[in-house]
């Protein structure tokens, strides 16, 4: 399997080796070395702690450009409910649609239906398995984060699609007549920017291109109240987004930030949480709506809901079954070596970090102590890389 | 056998606030050998029983992990409570001598031990009066 590749990159200039982003990261992801942050793209879960821990601005992440455009002879915008969600009325999303189609698309297209199919399959199913709790499967950085640090909970994943992925597969067969199509996707976070490309760590994806919100809002607003594209939204597709108003019912265990579901997930792996049939996780406060490429008030959209849909609502989308259930969800990264192989390591691993101080300052350029540990075990530090320890024995060498 | 890690864990009488933090270190512990979830999963959720036990009705006790070469994860968990006045009734489903207190915390549905039991490879339980001590061993399929 091939892995998921990070879209987070970073640039030297304004870096003041604060360390923040090495400590705000919760798989490890980021190091310190030789003066320049490294990231591991086998680890990176795009979840963007970094970036916004960063003051400097040293990180970012990079989606397609606009420029992208001219390689495809139709061209296909998908627009997410989260965006949708930004408009207070109909007529407003309306106009919004039509100035994005302005930005040199053909065809300007909203997924709140397909988003809207895939809540109520995922509903579905948790009312359908009794005894154990269904994860919700929408948001790319929960995914990655079982993945990496729950493997224990990888069966609970709901097997749904990215509904972004099954209405890009469904635009592209009923467009087939269109010659090169280039499909893009406006993406609320920098998780969903990886989703072109990279939707499971495979190299089989639907969407071409994921453009952020944010880089094309100044050319959006250009076009604003210039027109007006008719359109209609999809309720439960605008609700999938919105952690506020997902179908509150006592079995469900909806939840917002990354805090939040990682202690949710630590519960679930001790069995506390069967009760529940359904646990609903977005790594984004207040959901997709509050993604970090989304501009605005994410506190206030979810009273957009019922406005967008009060008259001429669009109802749930009814794509095929191999389009929004996803069997890929399930593949993780075999750990190919062997038991005893993980033993000497692990046995390695403990004699170092018995060493180590255990304040996990990263001075050292690493996030914690358990890292150094490794990382000497493996050959790549050594015990007199310890910040701590130098400092300890430069007290003494002085005296 | 030889023993690669050993830990040793004391759980404190009624500290709730506490609950769980030695089975969540005994996790973190498991997650970075790398054992398989299937395996991880069983011994995370005895052990959180076993620890929740020791609170609720054994006045606290001590937790004792060893790794071991084959990979046999063994646990012991040691108290001085009470013991248990009728191991047999204390193994059937729904059985439970909790508090008020502890249920109302949402503990003490009488899952605990036949739970426990379920999901290890080798449980065996001693109690009397000067205390309970149950031994568990885990194997890597």
């Amino acid at each position: 399997m091939k892995k998921p590749k990070s879209v987070v990159t970073y640039t030297l200039s304004h870096c003041v080796k604060c360390m923040k982003c090495i400590q705000a990261c919760p798989v490890s992801a980021l190091r310190m070395e030789e003066s320049r942050i490294h990231v591991n793209h086998d680890r990176c879960i795009n979840c963007a702690k970094c970036i916004s821990t960063c003051h400097s601005k040293g990180l970012l992440a990079q989606g397609s450009t606009l420029h992208d455009l001219e390689n495809y002879d139709y061209t296909i915008c998908m627009i997410p409910p989260a965006l949708t969600c930004t408009c207070t009325s109909k007529e407003e999303a309306e106009e919004l649609y039509y100035a994005i189609l302005q930005l040199g698309f053909d065809e300007v297209v909203d997924t709140s239906d397909v988003y809207g199919q895939a809540l109520n399959e995922t509903l579905h199913m948790s009312d359908e398995f009794a005894n154990t709790s269904v994860i919700s499967s929408f948001c790319p950085v929960v995914n990655r984060l079982i993945e990496s640090k729950y493997p224990m909970l990888l069966d609970n994943l709901a097997p749904i699609n990215y509904p972004s992925e099954a209405a890009a597969m469904h635009l592209r067969e009923t467009h087939q007549e269109k010659g090169n199509v280039g499909i893009f996707n406006l993406v609320e976070c920098e998780a969903k920017l990886e989703l072109a490309k990279y939707p499971y760590g495979n190299m089989q994806y639907e969407t071409d291109h994921a453009l952020a919100i944010v880089d094309v809002l100044p050319e959006i607003r250009k076009h604003l109240k210039t027109g007006r594209l008719e359109e209609t939204f999809c309720l439960e597709g605008l609700q999938s987004c919105n952690a506020n108003m997902v179908i509150a019912k006592p079995e469900y265990l909806i939840a917002d930030g990354l805090d939040k579901v990682t202690n949710i997930l630590d519960m679930a792996e001790f069995d506390m949480l069967n009760d529940f049939q359904l646990l609903y996780l977005f790594a984004c406060f207040n959901g997709c709506t509050g993604g970090h490429l989304l501009f605005g008030n994410s506190y206030s959209y979810r009273n957009n809901v019922y406005p967008l849909t009060k008259e001429n609502k669009k109802p749930v989308s009814e794509l095929s079954f191999e389009k929004i259930y996803s069997d890929s969800m399930t593949i993780t990264s075999e750990d190919q070596r062997s038991f005893k192989e993980k033993m000497d390591f692990f046995k390695k691993v403990n004699e170092q970090l018995e060493q180590l101080p255990g304040y996990d300052c990263s001075a050292c350029g690493l996030q914690t102590c358990r890292i150094m540990a490794e990382e000497i075990a493996l050959g790549h530090k050594k015990i007199t890389d310890c910040q701590i320890l130098k400092a300890a024995r430069g007290d003494k060498d002085e005296s | 056998m030889s023993t690669v890690l050993h830990e040793h864990y004391e759980v404190k009488p009624d500290d709730f606030a506490n609950a769980g933090k030695a089975s969540s270190a005994i996790k973190e512990q498991l997650k970075s050998l790398g054992l398989s979830p299937a395996v991880l999963r069983r011994v995370a959720v005895a052990t959180y029983e076993c620890e929740i036990n020791l609170i609720i009705h054994a006045n606290g006790g001590t937790i004792d992990m060893d790794i071991e070469e084959d990979g046999t994860i063994r646990l012991v968990f040691q108290d001085t409570g009470p013991g248990i006045a009728d191991l047999e009734k204390a193994m059937t489903p729904g059985f439970s001598t909790a508090s008020e207190k502890a249920r109302a915390m949402g503990f003490g549905a009488g899952m605990g031990l036949p739970n426990i039991k379920r999901v290890s490879d080798t449980f065996d339980i001693q109690s009397s009066e000067e205390g309970t001590r149950i031994e568990l061993t885990f194997v890597e399929s």
